[in-house]
Order: structure tokens, then C-alpha cells, then sequence
């Protein structure tokens, strides 16, 4: 079995790269799937170390991240509909109404 | 490392990589599908089946199918989204951050291995009664908590795609 030294690994790999799609791309919607990214990565991290310590509460603690993530994904697309209605488009770039 | 975990953490950092870089967003939400499958095949490796499972029907189930869903409602042919040539800078200063994050990352674990030893695991660990028997004593009032933030971002996702706003 991989020790946690490699699922740590893994996990900030794939943190690192959501955060770079997040930074780099100006569609709306790839950088919510970023988002989504790094979340997973976190989930990783968590039940790695649940089986580390053999304590349950880290797969529980996954658990309410899944309906975080649930109720995030909702409303934020909700949102990017909006958002979509206003600019028609999904370029972030194009959503500067706030821009002074 | 047993050949398992390379298989499936070479699947998810491949398809990671598809995702921030494919140039339309619905072949980069398959990529998702394919860091979520492997993520998925990742946990059952590390003893927790009912979040392998709960990840293959939560999150490719159901929220990587409303993403495509609202892929498809937003789709907009014409619009030249990536102009290389206009944000190439701000692109290389985000890959370069992003860059640095894993570096930083990758040098902040170093000496976890030194750190923590692995416990032994007790008799049927992870198995999802356990985890049943978890979130009606001692995590009641964390579950009826997240059960009001589903109603509310139920709520909150209707009204926020109405027509008017």
C-alpha cells in the first residue's frame, strides 16, 4: 500500500493544477471546474489521512464537504446564469460591472 | 508504492491537466470525470468505500451533470474566448504562480512521511455503518446543519435562475 507521503504528493499536484486553471483560463466555466479541482484534492487529503490515523472522522468530515460542494455548484452555476443574462457571454473578462 | 495507487494518481494528473487545458469547457468536463473516477478507485485503496461511492454518484452523478448541463444552456460558438496573443502575460504569471504553489507544497510535505507513523486500522474501518452510527451521535447537529444549507442553496439556486432579475 502507498504511504501517505505519496497521497500527500498527489493531493497538492492536483491542488497546484487547479489553482493554475483557475489563474490561467477566462472561461467561467472552466475555472468553476478549477474550483472543483481543488476541492477534490482537499477530499484526497482527508480520507489519506483518515486511514493514517484510523479515525472515521475525516471520511465524515468528506461527507459535509459533499454537500458544501453540492450546494456551491447550484447555486454559483445560478449565479453564472445571471451573469450570462447580463454579458451574454462566459469570459470573465466581460463581467466588469463592478469595474470602477 | 504498489502499482495500483501509480496507475490511477498518473489517470487523475493526466486529467487534471486536460482539464485546465482543453480549449472548450465540455471536453474539459470530461476530463473532471476522469480526475473524479480515478480519485474514486483512490479511495476504495484507502479503505473508504462509502466516499468511492458517494464521489462516483454525487460528483460525477450529479454535479459534473449540471456543469454539462449548463454548458449547454451557455453555449456561444462564435466567441474567440482564449486570445492568445491579448492575456498571454497574465497567463504566464498564473501558470508561474501556480507553478510556485506546488513547489512550495511539494517542499512543506517533504517530512511528513518522518512525521506520521500509520496506525493500525481497527476491525472494519470505514465500513459505512460506522459512519452511520458517526453522524447520528456524535455529528447530529453538523448533519441537520448541512441538510438547512442544501434547503437554503436550494432556495437560493431558484430564485437566483428565474426569469426577472
Amino acid at each position: 500500500m502507498a504511504g501517505i507521503n505519496e497521497y500527500v504528493i498527489l493531493s497538492c499536484i492536483l491542488f497546484g493544477l487547479g489553482t493554475i486553471g483557475f489563474l490561467t483560463r477566462r472561461n467561467a466555466l472552466i475555472l468553476f471546474m478549477s474550483v472543483e479541482l481543488m476541492l477534490n484534492s482537499i477530499n484526497l487529503m482527508l480520507v489519506a489521512f483518515s486511514a493514517n490515523r484510523a479515525d472515521m472522522g475525516g471520511q465524515v468530515m468528506v461527507l459535509f464537504i459533499f454537500a458544501v460542494a453540492a450546494a456551491e455548484v447550484a447555486v454559483g452555476l445560478a449565479i453564472l446564469i445571471c451573469l450570462f443574462k447580463h454579458a451574454r457571454s462566459v469570459d470573465i473578462n466581460k463581467f466588469n460591472v463592478l469595474k470602477w | 508504492m504498489d502499482l495500483y495507487f501509480i496507475v490511477f494518481a498518473i489517470m487523475a494528473v493526466g486529467a487534471g491537466l486536460f482539464t485546465i487545458t482543453a480549449k472548450d469547457a465540455l471536453p474539459s468536463a470530461l476530463g473532471l470525470l476522469t480526475v473524479f473516477i480515478a480519485l474514486s478507485a483512490l479511495y476504495l485503496h484507502l479503505h473508504a468505500p462509502l466516499i468511492a461511492i458517494f464521489q462516483v454518484s454525487i460528483y460525477a452523478g450529479a454535479i459534473l451533470v449540471l456543469v454539462v448541463f449548463v454548458i449547454m444552456l451557455l453555449i456561444t460558438p462564435d466567441e474567440e474566448l482564449e486570445n492568445l496573443q491579448k492575456n498571454m502575460s497574465y497567463r504566464m504569471l498564473g501558470a508561474f504562480l501556480g507553478a510556485y504553489l506546488i513547489a512550495l507544497l511539494a517542499i512543506g510535505t517533504k517530512g511528513v512521511k518522518d512525521l506520521i507513523h500509520q496506525q493500525a486500522l481497527p476491525d472494519g474501518f470505514g465500513h459505512p455503518a460506522l459512519i452511520g452510527s458517526l453522524f447520528f451521535k456524535e455529528y447530529l447537529l453538523h448533519f441537520e446543519v448541512a441538510s438547512v444549507l442544501l434547503l437554503v442553496a436550494l432556495v437560493a439556486a431558484i430564485y437566483l435562475a428565474k426569469k426577472n432579475i
